[in-house]
This record gives structure tokens, sequence and C-alpha cells, in this order.
């Protein structure tokens, strides 16, 4: 259950968040969203590749940290192995609610029912003189990346659209323990489209900057390898889930 | 000297028009030197009843580069996902089936209807063997919003306006396929010696000469069936139906349900159609003048409709039963209501104008010199299909057990049945309707089709002749489809949105293109 309110200096004094468990709070999912401001560090480790939401049918962004839904082949016995964790997981429990008094402004809201709100130790929001924390600054910066990212991800996912750039991708995975997976609903660049493109259409999308992305997604399927070799390993040990 | 066909001239615009300039312009697009002109009456409206598709009209749109977003939003349109035929057996509140757009589980595999009679006979054979009666009884989609255009769960059709789709296609016409669109009233005809078409004459824009001309008129089959004299086959004697007077009805609220299939109800001389697009309903009586008179046709309109008619004007509707004895005569092919008419029982009028389109556009001659020879193909495939079409309708008719008119007990008399269909019917009084019994490449409804209506409508199969050798392995076989079925039915309804939902959706979000 969430209880979502705006931040506020009074209410919210000795509020702290607790970082561990922010991430322990997505050692369950098996997909983020994600913006193209990280992409270079998803690479590192993630496939990026593209996802309908269900309720809409519209496209976006996702990173992969596992091949089934609940499966999270990067957290294991309550810690996150992994290099980078994406924006939308360190955001939490934060979020931008839409102002009750001012019209298009935003303002920090916080869901006080989060399992990673302590009172005790943990990172605090406000000092003793009321003034903001360098971790909430932190999490504003990464609010403010992640509301800019989310219009630009979408511009991005419509030129790769309107280019037919997208294509449906099927995994069909057989694993060492005899089982099979497979996976659907994920779409990845459409490489053979890519190389016919136009000159025109190629410098427009340099111009744009969307060559980085496009490259970088298709390098980063690779990874779906390492996921693969990663369910294979924890089959072997069952214990460490 | 071989003279090239390069001007194809349509006259009339509407759903016939703008499809077969669309398909003709699409398929030409590259080529600059086929050209495609449509000229439309500035003052002669066009019919606008037409709103009931089959699921060709998925491809015909892909056809023409129509986006599905674009055409529904556009047009008003729902999804049609077969029809339920209601009180055409004995007229009780129960009576009702479905003529379903899917196969029934396992068609190919194993022969159901004798295995249905003996063993499932409490369930309507439309329910026991195809899921999507259930989708429709409970006004679900036949997709997701996650499915991409013209994709499907269940097969579909849809319901359209057809005053928005005529402007539609019209647009997308005009600007993506180079459609030359001229307004003007079509005055005469001149002639060449051979009797063919030079060119026609216009009130103010002068004359329009072409190598073909599709005649698009509607009802007045102006270069058909007036200045060509082909005559028209009457056909009343066997479909008795003569008038329509319809109506567009609002819906009680912004969320009333969308029916999402085409109902029919049986009346005293005739059945209402009502079809469910996002805004308003289209609803309307056929009925025989010969049966009842206009006063208790409209009466039972308003009957049907409810308080939601309110002071709505009607609107009548005469319609000759039949179609012309040939469709293409010279260098003239009519398409849509100037080829013909039969009662819209199975929603055969579009259908009719996009296998039209297509042959026009698939086998258009090279030179006048084969253009005869197109037009004798022409001619043969579509006089079968008309007979096809009215062996069909005329099967809803003479298997009701209705005698609350004469309209129904003159139906059922042998004088008004084609040969064709007796044959059949005697047929199928001993086995089912099969594949092999439809085996023209130009056949419309398939043998599933007639099983739909005639198991719907209670025609008792005659087991006497049936073969027993291997009934026990084929009625495991059909229990095991029927099983099937029930899943996939559960299957179904628990994923798939409303109608309406889905609708709303489409018009928000749209419908991805993968």
């Amino acid at each position: 259950m969430s209880t979502l309110v705006a931040l506020n200096s009074r209410a919210h004094q000795t509020v702290a968040i607790n970082p561990r468990q922010v991430e322990a709070q997505a050692g369950q999912l098996h997909m983020v969203p994600v913006v193209l401001s990280e992409f270079l560090k998803l690479s590192l480790q993630y496939p990026i590749v593209v996802t309908k939401n269900q309720d809409t049918g519209r496209f976006t962004c996702v990173t992969l940290f596992g091949l089934e839904k609940g499966e999270n082949l990067f957290f294991s016995g309550g810690t996150w192995d992994a290099l980078y964790l994406p924006l939308q997981i360190r955001r939490q429990p934060f979020f931008l609610g839409k102002s009750d008094t001012e019209n298009e402004k935003f303002v920090i809201c916080i869901d006080t029912s989060h399992a990673s709100i302590e009172q005790q130790n943990g990172e605090r929001l406000f000092d003793i003189n009321g003034s903001e924390t360098d971790y909430l600054t932190g999490i504003k910066n990464i609010l403010a990346e992640l509301f800019e990212g989310e219009n630009l991800t979408q511009l991005f996912i419509n030129e790769l659209l309107s280019l037919n750039l997208l294509q449906r991708l099927r995994l069909q995975i057989a694993l060492e323990d005899g089982n099979a997976v497979q996976v659907e609903g994920l779409y990845s660049i459409n490489e053979p489209n890519l190389d016919k493109l136009t000159s025109e259409q190629l410098f427009t999308l340099q111009k744009k900057s969307y060559l980085h992305p496009i490259y970088t997604m298709i390098t980063s399927i690779g990874h779906i390898y390492g996921l693969v070799d990663k369910k294979n390993r924890r089959a072997e040990k069952p214990n460490q889930k | 000297m071989n003279t090239p066909i390069k001007s194809i001239v349509i006259v009339g615009g509407g759903t016939a028009g703008w499809i077969t300039a669309g398909r003709i312009a699409a398929k030409y697009n590259a080529n600059s030197n086929i050209s495609v002109t449509l000229i439309e009456s500035p003052t002669i409206n066009i019919i606008g009843v037409g709103e009931g598709t089959w699921p060709t009209m998925r491809n015909t749109l892909i056809k023409m580069g129509i986006s599905e977003t674009d055409f529904m939003r556009a047009c008003d349109a729902t999804f049609k996902q077969g029809a339920k035929f209601a009180k055409w057996v004995d007229g009780t509140p129960n009576d009702f089936y479905y003529h379903p757009l899917m196969l029934p589980q396992g068609f190919n595999k194993v022969d159901l209807p004798p295995h249905w009679q003996a063993n499932f006979s409490h369930h309507s054979f439309s329910d026991a063997v195809c899921f999507q009666e259930q989708i429709c009884e409970k006004g679900l989609a036949p997709k997701l919003i996650t499915t991409p255009e013209y994709a499907s769960i269940a097969n579909y059709a849809y319901h359209l306006d057809a005053v928005k789709f005529a402007e539609f296609l019209k647009n997308h016409c005009v600007k993506n396929l180079a459609v030359r669109h001229v307004l003007a009233d079509v005055t005469g005809v001149i002639s060449k010696e051979n009797g063919d078409i030079a060119a026609v004459t216009t009130q103010n824009l002068g004359d329009i000469s072409g190598d073909l001309f599709v005649d698009c008129t509607g009802f007045s089959s102006l270069l058909l069936g007036k200045h060509l004299q082909v005559p028209f086959l009457d056909k009343s004697d066997i479909l008795f139906i003569d008038t329509a007077v319809a109506v567009q009805l609002p819906y009680e609220r912004d969320d009333s349900p969308i029916a999402s299939h085409t109902i029919s109800t049986a009346q005293e001389a005739g059945w209402i159609w009502d079809i469910g697009l996002t805004r308003r309903r289209g609803i309307g009586y056929v009925y025989s003048s010969r049966h009842t008179n206009h006063e208790q046709a409209e009466d039972t309109l308003r009957k049907y409709a409810g308080p939601a008619i309110g002071k709505l004007e009607v609107r009548k509707i005469p319609i000759s039963s039949g179609h012309r004895k040939l469709f293409w005569k010279n260098n003239c092919v009519a398409v849509g209501l100037s080829a013909g008419f039969l009662e819209p029982l199975e929603a055969s009028a579009i259908v009719l104008v996009e296998l039209s389109a297509e042959m026009i556009a698939e086998q258009l001659p090279a030179c006048r010199e084969v253009m005869d020879i197109t037009a004798k193909r022409f001619n043969e495939t579509f006089l079968y299909r008309w007979d096809r079409i009215i062996d069909f309708l005329k099967l809803h008719y003479i298997l009701s057990k209705r005698s609350d008119n004469t309209f129904w007990t003159d139906n059922r008399d042998p004088e008004t049945i084609p040969e064709s269909l007796q044959e059949l019917m005697q047929l199928w009084r001993f086995r089912s309707p099969k594949n092999c019994d439809f085996s023209s490449n130009n056949e419309v409804f398939p043998a599933a089709s007639y099983q739909y209506v005639l198991y719907g409508m209670g025609f008792k199969l005659d087991t006497a002749y049936l073969d027993y050798s291997r009934f026990a392995a084929d009625a495991a076989l059909a229990t095991e489809q029927i099983n099937l079925n029930a899943s996939a039915i559960k299957n179904a309804l628990s994923k798939l949105p409303t109608n309406r939902e889905l609708i709303e959706k489409i018009h928000e979000y749209g419908l991805a293109k993968i």
C-alpha cells in the first residue's frame, strides 16, 4: 500500500532513507523503464530493449534483469551484484507530483509507507536547520533527469517507429537443465532496415544524437547471453536465490 | 496496333467508387502510365447505409496503404465478429444463433455435426464449437491494445460509418494515391462505333475520356444499366424483401456497451439489422411490401428502437432484389449497387465491391484487344458469386419454422428455392456440408458458414446413413475439440477487454504497426 504525499521540511524533518532497502525493493523486478541518458551505463551489463505498456499499447525503453516475471538475476542474498542501478530504482521512494497550488509546476513527493523509510539510521533528507541534504539534492537530480529523460526517450522511440527501425524480438532459450524459456513482447533495433536508411535519414539521426543510443541498444542485446548464463548458474545452486 | 488501357474513369463516389479507385491506384502507384479519375456528382448523395463488412476489409485497407488506427478514428469504426440471428426459427425470446467469423474448432480434423448432435445438442452448435459466440455475448473485443494493427486474437471485420468512410477514402486516394477527383454531374455518354464508351459528358467540366469506365452510380446504374442497356435480373421471386426503413439511434450513455457483432432480428415480414458504431447505432427494417405495409413496418421499427428513436425521422429506401445480367460490357464494368443488390443479411454488398475492385486491379487488361476476354471471365466469376450469395441468404429462410405471416410460409415454397440450394439440402439430409461441396475458386461462403446456419437453426441430420465405422474414434476426437473450445472460451473471456474499452483506447493511444 502506498501513502503518497508532498515532501516538506517540517513534516519530514526526521525522515531517513535506507539506500540498501531502496535497492532491495527492486529485487523482484525483471525489467524497469529507462531513459536515454543512462544507456551507456546500462550497456555495461544489461540488455536494453523496447516493450509495450499493457494498458496503453505505447512503446517504452526498458532494461532486463531476468527472463521471466519476478526474476532478477543480479540480486541475491539481499544485495545487488551490479555496476549500475537504473534511475527508476534509485529514485524510490520519491516521485514528481503535480502541485496543488500552481499549475505546470511539479513538487517532490514521497511514499511514506515505503519499506526503505527509517527514523533512525540511513540518509536524512533535511538537516537540523531544515535544509536539504546532499542526499535529497541527489534525489532531485535523479528525478529531474528522469522527467526530462522520459520525454526525450519517447521522442527517440517515435523516430525509431517512423523509420521502421523496431522489430519484434522473440527469444527461444534452451537452458542447461533441460527447461526452455520463451520470451515474447520485446522489441529491438531492426538492423536490416537500419542498413537501408538513406543518407538523409542517417544525417537526421546523427543530428538528433540518436545514432549512439541505436548502436548501444544493438550491442546491449549480447547481454541476453549473460542473463542466460546467470540463469544457468543459478539453477546449479538453488540455495543462493 | 494494340490500344493500351491507360486511363480508368470511375463514375460515382461512395464505398464502391473509392474502394475501386483506391485498389487500382495503389496497385499502379509507381506506374505513371496508368491514371485513375473519379467523377462524383456534387448534387446526388451517396446512399450511405452500408455499414457492415467482412474480414476481407482488413486486407483491402492494407492494400490501399491505410493505417487501421487512422481508419477507425475517422470512420467511427468498431469491431464485428459475426452475426447474431434472433427469432429466425420460431420467434420465441431465446431463439438465437450465431454465424461467427471463425472456423469451428478442429474443423479440418473431424466432422463435428453428427457428434455434436449426438452428445452436445443441449449446447448451441456455434457455442459448442467456436469461442467467438461467448466473446460476442459478453461484448468483448477481438484483440488487445497491444495487438498490432490488423492482427487479431479472434478474427474480425468492421462496422463503419458509410458517409465518413467515403470521405476518408476520398482524402486518402486524392492525397496519397494520385487519384484525380472531379466534382461534376455526368450528363451523357459519347460512344465509339463498337459501342465502347469514349467519354462521359459533364454539366460544366467538359468531356472526360477514358479507356475503362467503372460504373459506381448506385441503383441508377447510369452506364451499364441505362446507357449500355444491360437488363436487370429480378430475384424477388426468391428473396422477397423490397423496402428498407432505416434510422440512426444515439446510445443511452457515452459509455454504453458496443455490440461486437451485427444483430439481425426476424420480424413478421422481414428482419431488422442493428449495427453499433462508436457514438451511435444504425438500425433498419428490411421487409416485403407484399406481406406488410409501410405504416406497420415503420411501427415495427419504432417498437424495436424503443424510446431512443424519439421523434427521429426514418428513411425509406426501395430495394430491387437482383443483379444485372452481365457486369462488364464493352469497356464498362459495374461495381456496387449499379451491379445489383440483395438484402444485407450477410453483409455481402461491400465484400462484392472489394472482390470486384480486386479483380479489376489484379487483372486489368493490358489493352482493349484482350478486354473482352477479361470481361467474360469477370462476368462468369461474379454471376457464380451472386448465385451462391442468393443460395446462402435463402438458406436462412427455408430453415425457419415461423408461420406468423405468409412471408415466412411463402419463403418455404419450393417454387421460390433455387435448384442449386435444393440439391445441396437433399445431400445434407444425410451428411454435413463439406468443403468439397464448394469447390469453385470463386466461392463466397465456405462449408463452415453453411454448418453454422443449418445447425444453428435446428436442422436435424438424419443419422440413418452415417458412416459408423469410425464413429467411436471420431466421437472422441470431436469431444476433444469441444473441450478445447471450452478452454479457449475461458482464456478469451479472462483476457479480452470490452469492445467499448478497446475502441476508446484506440482513439486515445492508437494501435502500433508492429
